[in-house]
């Protein structure tokens, strides 16, 4: 798995499509695939690109799911995906609960990730740094 | 010796930091200054929690929400033989400039700051500074909140100008900022 990060409009997909441009990619925005796009992706030799993660995180949070567990479960069945996410956390703690919790659980969920990354890239400027 | 973290919310650098401080520090006393001032009973139980994860990794904690220098008297010996973590420039910031009767003025405030953390780092082998990002979100705030921005920016530049370490942690990766000679 990939992991890209950055700050909002730091030009994260059009790098990562760039880099990694000898693979075949589909873009699920703000979502995962679903079972039966899996299967067709598999068939059209496509991996996936998750983009815009921390809008699929917030979502799942409001809807009361489980993202932590889920992203991880997805991640053991598509090991060969890329996950794309804005850093969300360099800011004031917000007073609202909903958005503090929603921060907190991004930031912590993208260190899970990363720690089973096989590489973490971070974008600013459009330009990506491996950081590992 | 003295090393500043800087990260988000949610970035692991709190992991990182106390991590990094166990590795540096093998042969010190190491005390954890916390400056998390409790509030209500979910606090409490939070910190009491943290408490005894650091009291197994060998922590002696001290709770100083506000003239950080003065944990110094609460430490057993002087003698150069303490490392400490700093946990963490964004709430002792806010502490300084909210916990009295008046608001005070964000300049005086990291004046104030700046020279306690000389006179803490003076008494200690090593001193660790866990610090916030708290500059990237793009928000206009209310001018007592962009005062305490500036601020933390301003202690920020000056700690790093006077660290021999400054590492940024990014998902819970550190990216090194500047490097000790």
């Amino acid at each position: 798995m990939k992991l890209v990060i950055g700050g909002y409009a730091q030009g994260k997909l059009e790098f990562a499509l760039q880099r990694y441009k000898e693979e075949k990619w589909a873009v699920f925005d703000g979502r995962l695939p679903s079972e039966k796009q899996l299967q067709e992706l598999c068939k059209q030799k496509k991996k996936v690109i998750i983009y815009h993660f921390h809008n699929w995180i917030r979502e799942r949070i409001l809807q009361e799911g489980n993202p932590e567990e889920e992203i991880i479960a997805f991640l053991g069945k598509n090991p060969e995906s890329m996950i794309i996410s804005d850093e969300v956390g360099n800011g004031i703690v917000p007073i609202d609960f909903f958005e503090r919790e929603y921060r907190e659980r991004t930031g912590r969920i993208l260190v899970t990730l990363a720690n089973q990354a096989d590489e973490v890239v971070r974008v600013i400027c459009g330009i990506g740094q491996k950081i590992k | 010796m003295m090393t500043l973290i800087i990260g988000g919310s949610g970035s692991g650098k709190s992991e990182y930091a106390e991590k990094y401080i166990i590795e540096l520090s093998k042969n010190c006393r190491k005390y954890y200054i916390a400056t998390m001032q409790v509030s209500d009973i979910e606090a409490g139980k939070k910190v009491k929690r943290h408490q005894n994860m650091r009291k197994n990794k060998g922590f002696w904690t001290i709770e100083q929400p506000l003239s950080i220098d003065e944990a110094l008297n609460q430490m057993e010996t002087s003698d150069q033989k303490n490392a400490a973590l700093l946990e963490c420039i964004s709430n002792l910031t806010a502490n300084e400039m909210f916990s009295g009767e008046k608001i005070k003025d964000g300049d005086e405030v990291a004046k104030k700051i700046i020279q306690d953390v000389k006179r803490l780092s003076k008494g200690l082998k090593h001193l660790v500074i866990v610090t916030n990002n708290v500059f990237e979100d793009g928000m206009s705030y209310d001018e007592t909140t962009m005062d305490y921005i500036r601020a933390m920016g301003n202690i920020n530049r000056k700690l790093a100008a006077i660290a021999d370490k400054v590492v940024e942690v990014v998902v819970g990766i550190p990216v090194i900022v500047k490097e000790g000679k």
